[in-house]
């Protein structure tokens, strides 16, 4: 039997602006085997990326269980969830979010910081990501001088980094034109094959074909298609 | 690990106007606090110097009530009950080792061509002694000229620089009030003394001809006397007190002269310093203090600007604790890198502004020691706040739409 890598059962979340409260999650449930590639579909405001923020141990359910990689992580306090996104989640955003002011490499290599010591090998690892992903001769170069293709292919270097189970993507080809999109979907692609989990995010269906399963959340809940 | 170093401070290097400008408040505290910490030092050592010729073991008998005020003993009322015999009667007082009768005034002295205004002291041979005035060259009075109304003159620095230039003045005579008077000794340079008057600026005379030739009178301003040994001085205090009460048949309530001592006149002095040093301290201390309010105003600036990178160190596994520990120690790099530079700058401003207003140069260890720790004290207590602000950011802003 595959192990199951992500499982949510009855996850709800609650957000309030003033008196008015607004349900984003309304029981979700989830299971995802390792070695997946999960699309999630839905139109803004329909509580996917809350959701997103859960899986990614972002922020917490008000009810409901996740159990990730055998782990209930529900109840852990923020230093643990802090230990267990280092080690076990990787995070590809829509804006890419590198730092500004730090060159490509130092920006793949942002995570490792947060694990104790850099090493030498450890720089020379992310010369490895960034070369296989194209970007040996951008290394030094600032996120302001990378093109916008070329910023995601670092943002996802900096999410495999850290040998992750779990790769999280938030609209991941959303800022991106559209041969850039297809590079990027076929990096995801590859890595897949190489066994790693991809839950993504999007509102494109045809980003979406590129995974095995495709999920349709609608008002805070999956729908059937 | 250098690229360690760079993930770590490399946002404080990003804008590198606004890390100046933060680094110039605290450049200004910090420097202004030594600054004036210094100032406060040498005005201290300066005071001790100028209390050296007016020692702790010299008691001065004034006629007239006498206020001390900013340091100077100043005769508020003027009487003619203090005799020579009021000073000759004292000597029975055990433990007394120089007396001195004192009677000062003005006069105009000539020598030649050269005319000029000073101050006479008529004093005898001990007076040197007690205010311990070193002769520049000639001698000291002789008993013999104090008793045998010898009109001879020792002359301060000043005056005899301006009466003789370069020429020897020993053997020569000069004229006082028109009276002729042989020069016999010069001091050497002794400066403004504790009483704030300048000890180069005057003439030493015989007591006797003072009062006899001089100025006709009979009586004196002042007795100046030093003690033996400093543990007797409140006991002969006492005795002195007592003497010239029951001389002059006057009670504690009405008495016509005071006796103050050098430990009176420091104390006075030290308090005005003290004051003074402090307001400055005060005033210093609030420099700093705007300097670190201006690194937590840039810093908060800073953590605002920086909520994205903030929210993806959090994203990628830093904990609270590590977000406090990299903005503190920004907001203690500002201070400590201000702090520096305006040691730096204090301690040359010191040493060039000391000699500038004729204080003792005096190398500001001690002020440095205390800007240093209050400089790193101020970078924390700067730091706290942005820090924990920092430590507020959610990183679940990340995944909002547009940010």
């Amino acid at each position: 039997m595959v192990k199951k890598l992500v499982i949510l059962k009855g996850i709800t979340k609650t957000y309030y602006t003033g008196r008015i409260a607004y349900q984003v999650l309304r029981g979700i449930d989830l299971e995802v085997e390792e070695g997946e590639f999960l699309a999630i579909m839905g139109v803004s405001g329909s509580g996917k990326s809350t959701l997103l923020n859960i899986i990614g141990l972002l922020d917490k359910p008000d009810y409901g269980t996740y159990i990730l990689d055998g782990q209930e992580v529900s109840k852990l306090s923020k230093k643990e969830l802090a230990y267990i996104r280092n080690r076990k989640i990787g995070f590809v955003f829509q804006a890419f979010h590198l730092v500004p002011w730090a060159t490509a490499l130092e920006n793949v290599l942002m995570p490792l910081l947060y694990r104790g010591n850099l090493k030498k090998e450890d720089e020379e690892r992310a010369l490895q990501f960034l070369t296989r992903l194209g970007l040996e001769k951008r290394i030094n170069a600032k996120p302001s001088e990378l093109s916008g293709g070329e910023q995601q292919r670092v943002a996802i270097a900096r999410a495999l980094i850290t040998k992750p189970k779990l790769l999280l993507a938030d609209e991941p080809t959303g800022n991106l034109d559209s041969k850039s999109s297809q590079e990027v979907m076929k990096i995801f692609k590859e890595l897949n094959k190489n066994g790693l989990t991809i839950i993504m995010v999007t509102h494109d269906p045809e980003i979406a074909k590129f995974a095995q399963r495709i999920k349709i959340i609608k008002d805070g809940i999956f729908v059937e298609e | 690990m250098f690229i360690k170093y760079r993930l770590l401070w490399g946002g404080l290097f990003h804008k590198k106007l606004r890390l100046l400008l933060s680094v110039i408040g605290i450049i200004i505290g910090v420097s202004s606090l030594l600054l004036m910490n210094s100032f406060g030092e040498s005005a201290k050592l300066k005071t001790l110097k100028e209390i050296e010729t007016f020692g702790p073991e010299v008691i001065m008998v004034v006629a007239g009530s006498v206020r001390v005020h900013g340091g100077r003993a100043i005769q508020t009322e003027i009487t003619t009950t203090l005799k020579p015999d009021d000073a000759e009667a004292l000597r029975k007082v055990k433990g007394i080792k120089y007396l001195s009768p004192v009677f000062n005034g003005d006069a105009i002295v000539r020598y030649l061509g050269n005319n000029l205004t000073t101050i006479i002291n008529g004093v005898n041979e001990e007076y040197i002694l007690i205010r311990k005035f070193p002769l520049a060259e000639g001698r000291n009075f002789l008993k013999d000229e104090i008793f045998g109304y010898k009109k001879v003159a020792i002359l301060g620095y000043k005056v005899k620089n301006q009466l003789f230039g370069n020429e020897d003045p020993m053997g020569k005579i000069i004229l006082i009030n028109k009276l002729p008077f042989r020069v016999i000794g010069v001091l050497a340079p002794i400066g403004i003394d504790a009483s704030n008057a300048d000890q180069d600026d005057q003439i030493l005379i015989p007591w006797s001809v003072a009062l006899s030739a001089l100025y006709n009178v009979d009586y004196i301003r002042s007795i100046y006397l030093s003690v033996e040994s400093l543990e007797e001085i409140s006991f002969i205090e006492k005795q002195i007190n007592e003497i010239l009460l029951k001389r002059h048949k006057v009670s504690e309530r009405n008495k016509d002269f005071q006796i103050i001592k050098a430990e009176d006149i420091l104390e006075v002095k030290t308090q005005t310093t003290k004051l003074f040093s402090s307001l400055v301290k005060s005033i210093s201390i609030l420099c700093l203090l705007v300097g670190a309010l201006g690194v937590t105003a840039i810093m908060t600036l800073s953590v605002n600007e920086r909520k994205k990178e903030i929210g993806i160190r959090k994203a990628l596994g830093a904990e609270d604790r590590d977000i406090l520990l990299q903005f503190l120690m920004e907001s203690i790099f500002i201070t400590l890198l201000g702090g520096i530079i305006g040691v730096l700058v204090g301690v040359a401003g010191s040493l060039i502004l000391l000699p500038l207003f004729n204080y003792p140069l005096v190398f500001p260890w001690s002020p440095i020691l205390i800007s240093s720790f209050l400089t790193i004290i101020f970078g924390i207590i700067a730091g706290i706040y942005p820090a924990y602000k920092a430590t507020k950011i959610d990183p679940i802003i990340l995944l909002r739409q547009g940010f």
